[in-house]
C-alpha cells in the first residue's frame, strides 16, 4: 500500500487511503486476468500487455466510481475485452493471404496427429482465426472459459451474464469452432 | 436410417450436453456401427482439440516489467492530471478576481439606482392622507372619470374653486373627499399647513428608548410576603 501511495503523488489515491488499499489489492492479482483476456483476443503478447495496462489504467481512473468493489474483476474483464477489440479494429484486417497459405499447408499434412497439430504454431494461428470469426458475445465466454478453466458460474460472474446464457453461448461457440476447425483434423486419429 | 438420427447427437455428446436419456442409446448404437463410433470419436477429438487450442491461446504470463510499467504509467497519469490543473490555476484565479470586482460594481450600482425609484414607487403605491390632499388639488378631469356617478355633481361644484391649482393625480375613490378638503383649505376653514405638520409628525419613525428597571430588593419582597 505504502509503495503504491508513494508512487501516486498528489493523486486521488493518496487522498483516500482505503481506496488506495483496495486498488493495490486488485493490482496484485488482476493484471494477469486482464493480460490473458487481451491475449485471447489479440494473440500477441506485447499488444496484450499494452492493452492490459491501458485497462488497468482506466480502472485506476474510474475506481472511485465503482460502488461494489466485488465486481471489479468483471468490470476489468469487459473493459479489457472492449479495448482489445478496439485495438484490432484500429489495426485493420489481417493478411488473408498468410492464413490461406497456412491452411493449405495444414491440409497437405494428411497423417498429422491431434497432439502434433496442437503443438504446432500454425494450428494456433488457425484456432486464433476461428476464434476471431466468432461473434463478440460468443468469443468473450469462450476466452473466459479457457482462462484457468473457469466454470460456467465464474464466467457468468465475470461476463455479467446469467449462467444459462453463458452455458448456451459456450455450447454454441464450441460448436462453431469445431465446425471451423474440423477440416484440420479430418483424417487424423483421435488422441 | 438410424445413423442420420445419431449424427445430430454427436456434437452434443462431444460437448457433454447430450440429454441423459439419449446418451446410452447413442453409445449402444456406436458399439454396433463402426461409422458412427468413428464419427463420435472424431467429434470428441475435435472438441478436445478446440478447447486445448483456445487454452493455448490464452496461456501466458505478463512480463516481469508489467507491474513496474503499470505503476509508472499510473504515476505519470497522476502527475499529468495535477499539472493540467496547475496550468489552469492562473486563469481560474484571474477569473475569480474579475468576478469579485464585477460583483462589487453591480452591488454599488444597484444601491445607487435603487434609492430614488424606490421612494417614488412607495409614494405611488401607498398614497397617504397628505398625498390625497395634494392630489385633490390636481387634475379634476382625469380624477372625475374614475369617480362614481353620484359623486360627479359634487365634484363639478368644487371644480370651479380648484381650476387654478396645479394638476396632480388623485387616488381612486378619494376625489370627493379630497375636493371637499381642498375647498375647506382654500376658504380658510381648515389650516392646510397644520394638517401637513400633523401628517409629517405621524410619519416620523418611532424612537425606542430603553426602560430602566430597578432590581428588586429582597427586603421589599420580604415586607410584601409578610
Amino acid at each position: 500500500m505504502d509503495a503504491l501511495a508513494a508512487s501516486f503523488p498528489g493523486s486521488a489515491v493518496s487522498r483516500d487511503e482505503s481506496l488506495a488499499r483496495d486498488f493495490e489489492q486488485r493490482l496484485a492479482d488482476c493484471p494477469k486476468l486482464a493480460y490473458r483476456v487481451a491475449l485471447g483476443v489479440l494473440h500477441n503478447p506485447a499488444e496484450a500487455e499494452d492493452v492490459a495496462q491501458e485497462a488497468m489504467l482506466r480502472a485506476y481512473r474510474n475506481f472511485y466510481r465503482l460502488r461494489d468493489r466485488e465486481r471489479f474483476r468483471g468490470w476489468l474483464v469487459r473493459s479489457t475485452f472492449r479495448l482489445a477489440l478496439d485495438r484490432i479494429r484500429a489495426k485493420g484486417r489481417r493478411d488473408r493471404h498468410e492464413h490461406d497459405a497456412t491452411r493449405a499447408a495444414l491440409n497437405a499434412q494428411p497423417e498429422a496427429s491431434v497432439e502434433t497439430l496442437v503443438a504446432s504454431r500454425e494450428f494456433e494461428r488457425q484456432v486464433a482465426q476461428a476464434l476471431d470469426a466468432l461473434p463478440e458475445k460468443l468469443r468473450i465466454v469462450m476466452v473466459l472459459a479457457a482462462i484457468e478453466g473457469y466454470n460456467t458460474r465464474e464466467v457468468a460472474k465475470l461476463a455479467g451474464l446469467p449462467e444459462g446464457t453463458v452455458k448456451s453461448r459456450l455450447f454454441l461457440a464450441r460448436k462453431k469452432l469445431a465446425e471451423s476447425l474440423q477440416c484440420l483434423v479430418k483424417n487424423t486419429p483421435a488422441g | 436410417m438410424p445413423c442420420e438420427k445419431y449424427s445430430g447427437w454427436m456434437t452434443d455428446a462431444a460437448l457433454g450436453e447430450l440429454r441423459a436419456e439419449r446418451e446410452p442409446e447413442l453409445l449402444a448404437h456406436a458399439m454396433e456401427c463402426d461409422a458412427c463410433r468413428e464419427a463420435l470419436s472424431h467429434a470428441r477429438a475435435v472438441h478436445d482439440f478446440v478447447d486445448r487450442g483456445v487454452e493455448s491461446l490464452v496461456a501466458g504470463e505478463p512480463s516481469p516489467h508489467f507491474a513496474t510499467n503499470l505503476r509508472r504509467r499510473i504515476a505519470q497519469e497522476s502527475e499529468s492530471r495535477r499539472s493540467r490543473w496547475m496550468a489552469w490555476a492562473p486563469v481560474l484565479a484571474s477569473a475569480l478576481a474579475l468576478a469579485v470586482v464585477l460583483a462589487i460594481m453591480v452591488a454599488r450600482i444597484s444601491r445607487h439606482a435603487g434609492a430614488t425609484p424606490n421612494g417614488v414607487s412607495d409614494l405611488e403605491s401607498n398614497p397617504g392622507p397628505a398625498d390625497a390632499v395634494i392630489a385633490s388639488i390636481g387634475n379634476p378631469h382625469d380624477a372625475d372619470q374614475t369617480a362614481r356617478p353620484r359623486d360627479r355633481g359634487r365634484s363639478a361644484r368644487t371644480r370651479a374653486a380648484i381650476t387654478a391649482l396645479p394638476e396632480i393625480m388623485v387616488p381612486r375613490g378619494q376625489l370627493s373627499a379630497a375636493a371637499q378638503l381642498s375647498a375647506a383649505i382654500s376658504s380658510g376653514r381648515v389650516d392646510g399647513n397644520q394638517l401637513l405638520a400633523v401628517q409629517r409628525e405621524s410619519e416620523r419613525p418611532l424612537e425606542v428608548k430603553p426602560i430602566e428597571i430597578a432590581p428588586l430588593e429582597f427586603s421589599a419582597l420580604a415586607d410584601a410576603t409578610e
